[in-house]
């Protein structure tokens, strides 16, 4: 699904990710752990193309993104890749001015031309699916934060991706909202979705991911088996971690 | 107070006119905002030089000037406009560069991630300019709009230069004929305060019905 070559990414002088190299294949669930200001959200935003790479190449079920390409080249590889990768993003993103079923269903008319009938009808089972079938008309603001991400993953399942991102999707969250918007995920794990999640719940990353990867500074630290993991990290690191976040 | 009363038909024909030119003008100046606004946005390097020159130099010599090298100075260039289509370009031209600021102050008031949602969802950028981020912007748009066009309204008194007959013209025209002043103009102080106020209370309106969500 993804193959990632000797990735970089800089602002500036400001190198964030330092050649990563990895693959992920398809229906795998990677949970992307680290302490703050490691360059997960970075990472995960090089996937779909929110963040330009400045060195590498990143292919994504055969779209190519890389700087090497010609512009036009490297736009339509990325728009090629968007439409099949859903993303989640921590402040949800909704918007605000369209009800609950319309931002479900806009992607579906502006980019795949669909009737509204038609869109409506995906919306509306998507929203049954996410547990927010009676919310169909409300407006984002009338919602509470799981809601909304509960929408929001409805929102990017519409397209139908092979692929969902998931950018901290429950830190804007109260901790007793989480808990449905992590079900939701858990239910697209065990229906086969091909997912990549940046997080800092642990449990949840322990309990659905199939794989970790602990970055730090940049740097894929360690990339392992969640057991493995959290009861036997290898790196200095990943222990120094993994007792700060356990001493809550 | 009988000499108003006798000339409101005509006073309330300036009226008309001073409406004309100002709805006609808000909605040129509306496109040309927006259009200029995107591309000092989202243009290239020379389109958004184009841009932000128009709108320094429109923002930067007095409307009054604008109205005669519209209307006079063409016309050493064989371009000879009526006196209205003069004032509808010189004045959409004019509130253009006003609603182009509003616009992008706007524009990049709606949060960025709006556009990163629009576009992760496979939206081209223009599209989810369009669909999302436009639509927003419209209603952060609407205070500075509202108190553009009610400058607009008070700005058409300055076509009376060219000789279109709108609201002060008209005044003008009755003191010439009575060689009386105030009545006259504290009529048509008190109609373009009467017009600015409801123009005001519209927009309060739409302000309103925007904001549900």
């Amino acid at each position: 699904m993804i193959n990632i070559q000797q990735l970089q990414k800089s602002f500036g002088e400001l190198e964030v990710l330092k050649n990563i190299s990895l693959s992920i294949p398809d229906h795998q669930v990677v949970a992307v752990i680290g302490p703050s200001g490691s360059g997960k959200s970075t990472f995960l935003r090089c996937l779909n193309g929110l963040e330009t790479i400045t060195g590498g190449t990143i292919t994504v079920n055969g779209h190519e993104i890389s700087m090497k390409a010609p512009r036009k080249i490297l736009q339509r590889e990325i728009h090629a890749i968007r439409q099949e990768t859903g993303m989640v993003f921590q402040q949800f993103n909704l918007y605000p001015h369209k009800s609950v079923v319309e931002n479900v269903m806009e992607a579906l008319i502006v980019v795949k031309k669909m009737e509204r009938g038609a869109a409506h009808k995906i919306a509306s089972d998507l929203l049954s699916k996410v547990g927010l079938a009676e919310k169909e008309d409300a407006y984002p603001s009338q919602l509470s934060g799981g809601q909304q991400q509960r929408v929001a993953i409805a929102r990017a399942l519409a397209m139908e991706p092979k692929l969902m991102l998931f950018d901290e999707p429950t830190s804007a969250l109260d901790p007793e909202l989480v808990g449905e918007v992590l079900k939701v995920m858990k239910n697209l794990a065990e229906d086969g979705m091909t997912m990549v999640i940046v997080t800092h719940e642990m449990n949840f990353a322990k309990d659905v991911a199939d794989r970790i990867l602990f970055m730090a500074d940049g740097v894929i630290v360690e990339d392992a088996e969640p057991i493995s993991f959290f009861e036997n990290p290898q790196t200095e690191r990943a222990q120094k971690f993994l007792r700060q976040v356990s001493e809550f | 107070m009988d000499i108003v009363i006798d000339n409101l038909p005509f006073l309330l024909k300036g009226a008309y006119y001073t409406l004309l030119i100002t709805v006609v003008s808000m909605f040129f100046g509306l496109i040309i905002g927006l259009l200029t606004a995107i591309a000092r946005i989202k243009g290239n390097r020379f389109l958004r030089m184009i841009a932000r020159v128009y709108v320094s130099i429109i923002r930067g010599t007095p409307p009054l000037v604008q109205i005669v090298i519209v209307y006079y100075g063409l016309v050493d260039y064989g371009i000879e406009l009526g006196p209205l289509t003069a004032a509808y370009i010189a004045l959409s031209v004019n509130i253009g560069a006003y609603v182009s600021e509003a616009f992008r102050g706007a524009i990049q008031s709606v949060p960025k991630g709006q556009t990163e949602a629009a576009i992760a969802t496979g939206m081209t950028e223009r599209q989810a300019m369009r669909r999302i981020v436009i639509p927003q912007a419209i209603r952060y748009a609407i205070p500075p709009l509202g108190n553009t066009f009610v400058g607009m309204l008070k700005e058409t008194s300055l076509v009376s230069v060219i000789a279109v007959t709108e609201l002060m013209r008209s005044a003008q025209l009755l003191v010439s004929q009575y060689y009386v002043y105030m009545p006259f103009y504290l009529a048509i102080a008190v109609m373009y305060w009467i017009m600015s106020t409801v123009f005001t209370m519209i927009l309060h309106q739409i302000e309103k019905r925007l904001s549900v969500y």
